[in-house]
C-alpha cells in the first residue's frame, strides 16, 4: 500500500458513503494540495505559474476523486501524489483551454460589413491585444524564449504571463508590481503604463519576428 | 507564491454543481429563501465560517441513515440538526419541482414522505415543513 493509514482512512470512509469525510479530508488537504501542484507546475515549465488556474484545478481533481472514489487505488500512489498528478493535469488542460481561447480571440477577424479595412485595423490596434496576435503568428513554443529574451525583467515576464492568460484584474499585476495597499487610481495609472509598455515592447517583438520569417 | 492562501470557500463554490455534494442544496434554499450568507449561518445557528466545510459534506443519505447523517454533518458544521434537516427536506422539494439534479427528481410527496423515522430530528415536523415549503413555491 503506497498510501498512508490516515490516506487510507479517508478512502474507505468515502467509499462507504461517510458524510462528512470528504470535506474533512478537504480541509486537511486543499492547502498542500494547492502549494504541490504549484510546484510540480513550476518544476515543468519555465512559465510563471498562475496559482488562480491550480486552485481551480485541484479543486476539480478532489471533486472529481469524491464523484469517482473507487478510480483511486491505494496500492499504486499516495493519495496526495494522485491528487496532485489529477490537479497537475487539469491544469494543463485549463491552461491550454486558456491559450486556445485567446487564439481564437486573435484570430484575424471578417471585416464587418460597410467597415473599411483602415477602420478594422483601428480596431484591433485598439483592442490591446498585442499579444494575442503574436500569438497567431508565433506557436506558444517558439514564444517563450523571445519573450524571456525581450523581458530580461522577472516581474516584466509575470505581467506577460498574466496578460497572456487573460487576466483583467488590476490587483494581480499590482501584486506583481509589488503596489501593496488598497485599489487606487494611482496604482490603476501605473499597472495601465507598465502593461503599455509591455504591450508596445510585444508590438515590437511581433514586427522583429516578421521581419525575419 | 507563498502569498497565496487557498480558501475552501473556494472549493465550496465549485461544489454547487456538483449534485453529491450539500453545496447545491445551500445555494438552491439560500435562492428559494432569498438569503445572503450571514443569514443563512443565523438560520442554521453556525457560524459563517463554517459554511465552505458544510457545503463539502455529501447530502445525507435516505432513510434509514438520514437522520444519523443529519446529526453527523451538523455536529461537523457547528449547525442546528433540526434546522439542517428542514434546508435538506425545503431544498430538496425545491430541486424535484426544478427537476434538477436527475438523481433525486421524484414527486415532491415522496419525499417528503420518505423518512418515516422516529423523532429524535423531528422527522415529522420535517417532512411537514417539506410540505409547506412545496406549497410555498407553487
Amino acid at each position: 500500500m503506497k498510501c498512508t493509514q490516515e490516506e487510507y482512512n479517508f478512502h474507505q470512509r468515502i467509499l462507504g458513503g461517510d458524510p462528512v469525510a470528504f470535506a474533512e479530508l478537504a480541509e486537511r488537504l486543499y492547502s498542500d494540495l494547492v502549494r504541490e501542484t504549484g510546484i510540480r507546475a513550476r518544476s515543468r515549465s519555465t512559465v510563471t505559474v498562475e496559482m488562480d488556474l491550480i486552485e481551480e484545478a485541484v479543486g476539480q481533481a478532489l471533486l472529481d476523486y469524491n464523484d469517482h472514489p473507487q478510480r483511486y487505488d491505494p496500492e499504486q500512489a499516495s493519495m496526495k501524489t494522485y491528487l496532485v498528478m489529477a490537479a497537475y493535469g487539469d491544469y494543463l488542460n485549463l491552461q491550454s483551454k486558456e491559450w486556445r481561447h485567446l487564439r481564437r480571440k486573435a484570430a484575424p477577424q471578417p471585416a464587418k460589413e460597410g467597415q473599411s479595412e483602415g477602420e478594422r485595423e483601428w480596431e484591433i490596434a485598439d483592442s490591446r491585444q498585442d499579444l494575442e496576435a503574436l500569438l497567431t503568428r508565433i506557436s506558444a513554443e517558439e514564444l517563450w524564449p523571445l519573450v524571456e529574451e525581450a523581458f530580461p525583467d522577472h516581474a516584466d515576464r509575470q505581467m506577460v504571463v498574466l496578460m497572456m492568460n487573460g487576466v483583467r484584474a488590476t490587483h494581480s499585476y499590482a501584486r506583481v508590481l509589488g503596489l501593496s495597499g488598497p485599489a487606487s487610481d494611482e496604482q490603476a495609472r501605473e499597472v495601465k503604463r507598465v502593461k503599455d509598455r509591455i504591450a508596445k515592447r510585444l508590438r515590437r517583438l511581433g514586427e522583429a519576428h516578421d521581419e525575419r520569417a | 507564491m507563498s502569498e497565496h492562501n487557498p480558501s475552501l470557500k473556494r472549493l465550496a463554490e465549485m461544489a454547487e454543481a456538483r449534485p453529491g455534494l450539500m453545496s447545491g442544496l445551500l445555494m438552491l434554499f439560500r435562492r428559494q429563501e432569498s438569503m445572503d450568507e450571514e443569514q443563512l449561518a443565523a438560520f442554521l445557528e453556525c457560524d459563517r465560517g463554517d459554511l465552505p466545510r458544510l457545503a463539502l459534506c455529501r447530502r445525507p443519505r435516505p432513510a434509514p441513515r438520514f437522520r444519523r447523517d443529519i446529526e453527523e454533518i451538523a455536529a461537523y458544521a457547528g449547525a442546528d440538526p433540526t434546522r439542517l434537516a428542514k434546508l435538506v427536506r425545503a431544498a430538496e422539494v425545491g430541486e424535484a419541482l426544478r427537476g434538477t439534479p436527475a438523481e433525486v427528481r421524484r414527486p415532491p410527496m415522496l419525499l417528503a414522505a420518505r423518512d418515516h423515522e422516529p423523532p429524535q430530528v423531528e422527522a415529522e415536523q420535517v417532512a411537514e415543513d417539506a410540505e409547506g415549503a412545496e406549497d410555498d413555491s407553487r
